[in-house]
């Protein structure tokens, strides 16, 4: 008993207070950025991307990164023979869709509800319809002592029913497909649904094959996509809290 | 053994079934001969000469020789070399005999050459779909070359059979796939009476990707970013395996440094997963204060990640013929110390557990595989060495820096939550030890060897032992040096059956805390 007490009051507190305090500097590979004075259009890191997540635009003539294909790899980084492409510490990634005005209303209008439905407090429950794991990993790690989501009123629960938001990771094999649509049938709502990691968002690596589909939105409406290959939590927690409005 | 004494060992005792040899990449050895004489070799390999089944998988090559190929591959552990025993199966033929009554670890194998391939195991004990739910319509066999990569059939409805267990008082739970917890996709069948467990039936595959279908043709730069997430948190196992199989067949030897750099991450891999573990099974025996001390010092583990390379995951950190870039120069210092806490640490947490006779009483006899039954079913990594088979390739097969580094192989008899419990714990402490050594003897030098373009119809394994156990990787290039044929076997694709046998007899309360203690990843037997 004494040597537990002991260890507990050795490290009284881990918890890292993100998303008060930013994340330190340099810490994560995050996206990549292309300085299009430099690019010369040579097109190497397009033919190089493993995840086809660079093209050149057909109109413009520059180097596009879709930051929702990309698995940060830093592959473009080492192929750009000017130093076109580097890659940033930024992580804080996460987008809300929205693709017009009416969209935008809806939108606020269940943000509006759901605040009023749920206060501050959101019960997720996750979905892996198909990832490597390691997107799960990285939400598994929010319930960590590191970054404990809990002290946010965010909690994960067992069961659809039981939930508001839905977390889903991966992309939609054909042999989840069916228990996914269920998982999101039997979520009540108002519900909000975030894809977490490059194959939730596009397929990432695994697009364009017999059984995945590029990206969950394809079977399910999303609100938010949070880029990564997998995101790290904090990347994840902001999604999260994007998609509450309470960030960002 | 040597290959060629083996090679004059077999030709002497079959002069008249072995039709080719060919000795490659120093310890492979292709064989060839019919298949009606498959089952007497195999038969063989595995009764006389004491080899197991390490992989089974079949190759497209229509268009080369106007057959299907099946490469039987048998490990021959004490040398250290892989028996490759190949047969054509021709395109108007489409069944093979099967060797699962003999071999049993061969039945998985031969559902899924017989799903993606469409080749059917004659005499097959069980045949029913594997990777193929009901969802997917008769005559799809995406693996065969003329099945378009993004080809998606249309719907269909087939009902999946699980064995039913009969008798009064006997009924089934079904749980999944979508779990309570956050873990991945599967669907588990218990047949109970009352609590105790008599059958368990897990139907995988719900996060089948098409993985080796996806690495087909695509260049070795780019398919080896596939192999890095083929199992999330073996990222190195697996992209290291594939590395290695490059490196053969482009028959370069990697600089030093890298190859030490290699053991540094594989070993930072296998803590990370270990410490995971353990704060798992405490967690599920509701042993919250050690489940948050190991936590602790996993994501302590997580950290060194990112100080060494900015990924948590290890992505980006092996490279075809090397490592990506420096690493570790100027953090030695540092790492020690932290290593050195963390072994502090984490003996004074197992100091603790073991002194709960409660947490031990849990632990104990709990999900037992017998030695047997692991042999049989070719139970790797620490599943295997709980219970009494001391398998490593990093002993056996050895590869990078493993030879020049002092390790054991921790080996306990019990087979039960407690045992790979234990040889999980003494796996973390070899994990610091060999690390330590690492950072302590690495030489300088370069990272990486540049890799010339590959000759066509190369081929090579790679194998590792990932933290779940022995991970085999085998690549055929095509004529242009791209991908042909990537088969990936996981550790956790010998181990799945394994699980099935540990939890029977158990009551259903266990399952979670036996599944724990074996911690199988879905996507790496899903593919």
């Amino acid at each position: 008993m004494f040597k537990v007490l002991k260890k507990i009051l050795k490290y009284p507190r881990l918890t890292q207070d993100y998303p008060n305090k930013p994340i330190t500097k340099g810490m994560f590979i995050g996206k990549p950025k292309i300085d299009h004075e430099k690019c010369t259009l040579c097109e190497k890191c397009v033919k190089r991307c493993p995840s086809e997540a660079i093209s050149k635009g057909s109109s413009d003539h520059t180097i596009h990164i879709d930051c929702y294909k990309c698995i940060f790899c830093t592959l473009c980084d080492e192929a750009c023979p000017e130093g076109a492409i580097t890659m940033t510490d930024n992580i804080e990634l996460a987008e809300k869709k929205v693709t017009d005005l009416s969209n935008e209303l809806l939108e606020s209008e269940l943000q509006a509800k759901i605040k009023k439905i749920l206060g501050r407090s959101l019960a997720i429950r996750e979905v892996d319809s198909g990832s490597c794991n390691g997107c799960d990993y990285e939400i598994n790690a929010l319930n960590n002592p590191f970054n404990d989501i809990e002290r946010l009123g965010i909690n994960f629960v067992a069961s659809p029913r039981h939930a508001d938001m839905l977390l889903v990771t991966g992309c939609a094999t054909r042999n989840m497909e069916s228990a996914l649509l269920k998982t999101y049938e039997a979520t009540p709502d108002p519900k909000l649904v975030v894809a977490v990691g490059a194959c939730a968002c596009s397929g990432g690596i695994f697009q364009d094959s017999y059984a995945t589909q590029n990206g969950i939105d394809i079977i399910l409406p999303v609100d938010v996509y949070i880029p990564g290959c997998p995101p790290p939590p904090q990347a994840i927690l902001y999604g999260i809290l994007s998609a509450l409005s309470r960030i960002g | 053994m040597s290959l060629h004494k083996l090679n004059a060992k077999i030709e002497d005792r079959f002069p008249k079934y072995i039709y080719s040899s060919q000795a490659l990449n120093d310890n492979e050895l292709y064989l060839e001969a019919d298949p009606e004489h498959i089952i007497e070799l195999s038969m063989y390999f595995y009764e006389k000469l004491s080899c197991t089944l390490v992989c089974l998988f079949a190759a497209d090559e229509r268009a080369l020789s106007g057959s299907f190929k099946l490469y039987y591959s048998f490990a021959e552990r004490q040398s250290g070399s892989l028996i490759i025993l190949s047969t054509s199966i021709d395109q108007n033929n489409s069944g093979f005999l099967s060797i699962s009554k003999t071999v049993h670890t061969a039945a998985r194998y031969e559902q899924e050459i017989h799903d993606l391939f469409g080749l059917i195991p004659i005499g097959h004990p069980e045949l029913k779909r594997l990777v193929m739910h009901g969802n997917w319509p008769e005559g799809n066999f995406p693996l065969r070359r003329d099945f378009s990569l993004t080809h998606k059939p249309g719907a269909s409805n087939l009902a999946y059979g699980f064995t039913e267990i009969k008798g009064t008082g006997v009924f089934e739970i079904p749980v999944g796939p979508v779990h309570a917890g956050i873990i991945e996709p599967g669907h588990f069948r218990f047949s109970v009476a009352g609590e105790p467990i008599f059958n368990l039936e897990a139907q995988l595959y719900y996060v089948h990707k098409g993985i080796e279908k996806l690495s087909e043709g695509k260049s070795t730069e780019k398919c080896f970013y596939i192999a890095e997430r083929i199992s999330g948190d073996e990222t190195i196992a697996n992209s290291l395996a594939y590395c290695q199989a490059i490196e053969k067949i482009a028959g370069i030897n990697i600089p030093e440094r890298a190859e030490y750099v290699r053991v540094l991450f594989a070993e930072l891999e296998r803590l990370t997963s270990h410490l995971g573990d353990l704060a798992g099974i405490c967690i599920d025996v509701a042993y919250h204060f050690a489940g948050s001390q190991f936590n602790m010092l996993r994501g302590w583990a997580y950290e060194m990640a990112t100080q060494l390379c900015g990924m948590r995951f290890l992505r980006s950190v092996n490279k075809l013929g090397g490592v990506r870039k420096e690493f570790v120069a100027g953090k030695e210092k540092s790492l020690l110390e932290q290593l050195n806490t963390m072994q502090r640490e984490l003996e004074d947490t197992v100091d603790i557990i073991r002194h709960n006779s409660m947490f031990n009483d849990r632990i104990e006899n709990t999900g037992v595989l017998d030695t047997k039954i692991a042999y049989d079913l070719n139970a790797v990594g620490p599943a295997a060495r709980a219970s009494g088979i001391s398998n490593d390739m990093r002993k056996q097969f050895p590869y990078a820096a493993y030879p020049k580094l002092t390790f054991r192989v921790p080996v306990y008899a019990g087979g039960d939550v407690n045992s790979r419990m234990k040889v999980k714990i003494k796996e973390a402490f070899e994990s610091i030890s060999l690390m330590r050594q690492v950072i302590e003897n690495m030489p300088g030098g370069k990272n990486f060897e540049p890799l010339e373009p590959l000759g066509p119809y190369k081929k090579a394994f790679g194998i590792t032992e990932s933290p779940r156990g022995e991970n085999i990787h085998w690549v055929m290039t095509d004529e242009t040096g791209n991908i042909f044929r990537y088969k990936i076997r996981t550790p956790s694709f010998c181990n799945w059956p394994a699980l099935c046998y540990a939890v029977a007899g158990n009551i259903v309360p266990c399952f979670p805390l036996i599944n724990k203690s074996f911690n199988l990843s879905y996507a790496g037997n899903d593919l």
